[in-house]
């Protein structure tokens, strides 16, 4: 090759090269605008609120300069902009005080999780099938104001509902604002561990509708019924800074934690001593252990010798339980978890109320308070639209597809809605069904607010803005809701500000929820003893005892929770506390229990109840009741993003349709199971990151642990 | 030797909750490896909290045991390695040089605490994930062997604007990210030359023991073992 050939070659292939580059949209730069608080390398510190759960921990994200590949106009491009690198616990917050737990460490991986969607989209094949194409959001508003106008001009406005997390804050405040302007009935609600039993119990103990802020600091014996309290229940980062400071008590005082419950859960696992009990007696204990201490233990149904005989727990450990309670005060007692799943819960909450006011442990210093709380939205239950399908239905980040029992037929009621708009952030179960999505900011991209309803002693209500711009076509969805309440033929909400910011700068209209707010003394209700949920009614349980000899518990896993964070890659590879478990789900049963019916750690076990069967693997656990089997919650998803879908079973989906009777929630513990074995170990079956379950295998006194 | 890093774990508080596995992920640019991979042995998890049932059910007990490194100063990994990747440090911390190490596993082999992880792939962070990757912390290619650091980033950021500032290191203030996340306060990091810093006091507490002591690997991590219940007329 010549000079001349050279240089012509190098030009032509050159030319090409560029042209090529200008044809991929990914090189293009649509603008670069660095940031004024942005200096290369060095890392700003930007407050919001985790949004996983109800607890509303406040975090710091460490936003840094990069670039970004970003979606803007339908068109891709790259932009150098700040990006949140790392979540961290706000030291200045009151619930999550500088901590954070691992689903609250892995939130940051919402915002980047690689199947989120990017723009809005519309259903282009049949419904279910998954098939969403690309649409404006000029195009998707105005599909939304059409069906909106559809049912003012039939006078049909009753027929649109909305599907919600029953989060307390001002977001669910403006849904149901706008509902009511709009003339449709309140909000539906649903998630599948509710507490919303023990509310009620609570509303009419003390007069206050909702979870109580247990002062673990401070109090020197505490016994948990059931309730995961340092894993997932309620608010688990200030319950486990609070219980951190509580080993702290230093000699002398060693306060001590009683746990109650019929497996050896995360939370149980830490207690100074474990109580196994009967599932679904648990209320009883208290309701003995409150005899004894009020000299009310002779008579009654409450006997402990009566209580013995349902709970399992022998009569001396009742008597040396209440004793311990009355002599080591500050004591409190704390209900949550599987107690507040049976048929008979309402009984189990009352009754530690009972053996709280016998403690006088509310409003007391290692006792518990209740936070003011503003007045909370009215929302109806997921039932109403299951038996009357609405025309229109709007569903916010829920998913009870996947987080309900297969007998409940979600799924088939959401298909006899004629039109569905969903606005989450991701394809799941639920949204696959959808007619229309209209994908919401991640939460560091948007307004963020949280008004705590237990956690702190004091009201801590927050709100902050948005940490980062907005990777893709995505909208805030109050903002969309606000804006097609004003697109509408006949607009509803002339006074309502454009913005979900502007709505939150209106103040509060309860003075009682200003910051530090603390709670006010309240009046001493007498529990009402005539009343029916304080009378001790048997638990009911689905399946035959003879035909399903074993008690189904499925719990709430400490990574992926109720399963709306299965999607999530760093929760998915986090092993399970107690079985080292990850990526798939598995079958706990008694480690003795399993001896005796030839079962290994990891052959396959059919679970089945009379609603149908799952399979996993065993893990042969010791702590768990040998009359019980249990599984995770949070595998099982059919369709939810890469990570997720077709990973695992679900749990939730052969539970009976049994309900607790004063709430209309799902009983989750009230299902009988057979279990059998169907096959061997698998080697993608039970995956575990640790190995033996024993330190020293000959310490075990039953069966010894050669895995 | 200006500084000594040390760790204490207070098994008394430790709940189990895994913050710090998720913590040291999200601050270390740590993989995952996928169900397969994960299957064969190959997750990495520079922190694990470890668990050991004892008894049966009813009279069952838990006890967990958070294990990472334990940057011990007789340390088994550093002198097995044909390229010194695998040094100790002028703080005293098992340090990996990543460019030296040419993946002959040697160190994952000696180490009696298996806190050392090989590169099986070239880590895969799908876009965009690949954002949420810390700046100050190198990412590893297939070959190489990986194991906590103490967060040696922090550490370096923490020293340089000490330094700045014409000051030294205040006690509590500089944590790695398992330390800074547990919300019940168990793992305290610190400097064990500093005899009025909480780890070097802890050190010598009598709750105190070492991993696998007998071994003579010398660690730098002391556990603190958990406290039994008295009624307070026992006393």
């Amino acid at each position: 090759m010549d000079r001349r050939h050279f240089i012509k070659l190098t030009a032509i292939s050159g030319t090409t090269a560029a042209l090529t580059a200008c044809g991929n949209p990914e090189n293009q730069i649509i603008r670069f605008i660095p940031e004024d608080d942005l200096v290369p390398g060095v890392a700003t510190w930007k407050p919001s609120i985790c949004p996983l759960c109800a607890a509303g921990c406040g975090v710091i994200a460490r936003v840094m300069e990069g670039d970004a590949e970003v979606f803007r106009n339908g068109k891709p491009g790259v932009i150098r902009m700040g990006l949140v690198k790392k979540l961290e616990g706000n030291p200045d917050d009151a619930i999550s005080q500088g901590k954070l737990c691992p689903r609250g460490q892995a939130a940051i991986q919402v915002t980047y999780h690689p199947d989120r969607l990017d723009q809005p989209k519309k259903r282009s094949g049949e419904r279910g099938g998954g098939q969403f194409a690309d649409i404006s959001w000029d195009e998707a508003i105005k599909e939304l104001v059409g069906q909106l106008d559809a049912l003012v001009a039939a006078n049909d406005q009753a027929s649109l509902a909305f599907l919600a997390k029953p989060r307390r804050g001002r977001r669910l405040e403006l849904v149901a604002d706008l509902l009511q302007r709009f003339g449709a009935k309140p909000p539906v609600t649903y998630e599948l561990f509710s507490d919303e039993v023990l509310r009620r119990a609570n509303s009419q103990s003390f007069g206050a509708h909702q979870l109580a802020t247990v002062d673990l600091e401070n109090a020197h014996y505490v016994i948990s019924f059931g309730a995961d309290f340092l894993g997932t229940w309620n608010s688990a980062v200030a319950q486990s800074v609070a219980y951190g400071r509580m080993r702290q008590a230093g000699p002398g005082a060693r306060p001590k934690f009683v746990h109650v419950d019929a497996r050896l859960t995360q939370t149980a696992a830490n207690a100074d001593e474990f109580v196994a009990c009967k599932p679904g007696t648990e209320g009883l204990l208290a309701m003995a252990m409150a005899a004894v201490l009020n000299k009310t233990a002779g008579a009654g149904d409450y006997a402990p010798a009566k209580v013995a005989e349902k709970t399992g727990v022998p009569v001396e450990k009742i008597e040396r339980l209440a004793r311990e309670f009355a002599a080591n005060g500050p004591s409190v007692a704390i209900v949550g978890g599987a107690p507040l799943a049976h048929t008979n819960a309402a009984f189990h909450a009352h009754a530690v109320n009972t053996l709280n006011l016998a403690a006088n442990a509310l409003n007391q210093s290692g006792g518990f308070s209740f936070v003011p709380q503003a007045t909370q939205a009215a929302t109806r239950p997921l039932t109403e639209i299951l038996d009357a399908a609405p025309k229109l239905l709007l569903i916010d980040d829920v998913n009870p597809v996947f987080a309900s029992p297969a007998s409940w037929k979600v799924a088939e009621a959401l298909k006899r809605v004629p039109f569905i708009v969903s606005f989450g952030s991701f394809v799941d179960e639920t949204s696959a069904l959808a007619d229309l999505i209209l994908p919401d900011h991640s939460f560091l991209e948007s307004w963020v607010e949280a008004a705590p309803e237990s956690g702190s002693a004091k009201a801590a209500p927050s709100k902050f803005g948005p940490v980062m711009r907005p990777l893709y076509d995505t909208r805030s969805t109050p903002d969309v809701l606000l804006d097609v309440s004003r697109k509408l033929a006949k607009p509803i909400a002339p006074a309502l500000p454009n913005t979900f910011e502007e709505y939150l700068s209106a103040p509060t209209p309860e003075v009682r929820l200003k910051p530090d707010a603390t709670s006010a003394p309240m009046a001493r209700l007498k529990p009402d003893a005539t009343s029916a949920s304080m009378t001790w009614t048997e638990p009911q349980f689905d399946g035959d005892a003879a035909q399903y000899p074993y008690h189904f518990l499925p719990f709430a896993s400490q990574a992926l929770y109720d399963g709306s964070l299965a999607h999530l890659p760093w929760l998915q590879e986090m092993p399970d506390p107690m079985s080292s478990a990850m990526w798939c789900s598995w079958v706990e049963i008694n480690e003795i229990k399993a001896g005796e019916l030839g079962i290994e750690m990891g052959d396959l076990i059919e679970v089945t109840s009379t609603q149908g069967s799952v399979r996993a693997h065993a893990f042969l656990n010791p702590g768990i009741a040998p009359d019980a089997v249990a599984m995770p919650v949070g595998q099982g998803h059919t369709n939810f993003t890469r990570y997720a879908s077709n990973r695992g079973v679900n749990p939730i989906a052969i539970l009976a349709p049994a309900t607790i009777a004063e709430t209309g929630t799902l009983a989750w513990s009230a299902t009988r199971v057979k279990i059998a074995k169907v096959g061997g170990p698998d080697k993608d079956g039970l995956i575990l990151f640790g190995g033996a379950t024993r330190e020293r295998p000959d310490w075990t006194h039953g069966r010894g642990d050669e895995h | 030797m200006a500084y000594r890093w040390g760790m204490a774990v207070d098994l008394d508080k430790c709940t189990g909750c895994e913050a710090c596995v998720t913590a040291c992920h999200a601050e270390n640019n740590i993989p995952t490896v996928g169900s397969q991979q994960a299957a064969r042995g190959r997750a990495m998890h520079w922190i694990r909290v470890e668990r050991y049932y004892e008894g049966n059910f009813p009279d069952v007990r838990v006890k967990f045991r958070p294990v990472l490194c334990q940057q011990c100063d007789n340390a088994p990994c550093e002198a097995v390695c044909p390229t010194y990747a695998a040094h100790q440090n002028e703080d005293g911390l098992n340090a990996q040089v990543y460019n030296r190490c040419i993946g002959t596993r040697y160190c994952a082999n000696a180490c009696s605490y298996n806190v050392r992880f090989f590169n099986f792939f070239n880590p895969e962070w799908v876009k965009p994930l690949n954002l949420q990757l810390n700046p100050d912390v190198s990412i590893r290619e297939v070959g190489v062997m990986e194991k906590c650091t103490f967060c040696v980033q922090r550490i370096k950021a923490a020293k340089i604007t000490a330094k700045a500032e014409d000051r030294g290191l205040v006690d509590g203030v500089l944590q790695p990210a398992c330390a800074q996340a547990c919300p019940t306060t168990a793992l305290i990091f610190g400097d064990l030359n500093d005899p009025n810093s909480r780890v070097a006091r802890l050190s010598h507490s009598p709750r105190g023991s070492k991993l696998l002591e007998d071994l003579g690997a010398e660690p730098k991590i002391t556990y603190l073992d958990k406290q039994p219940w008295h009624e307070p007329d026992t006393y």
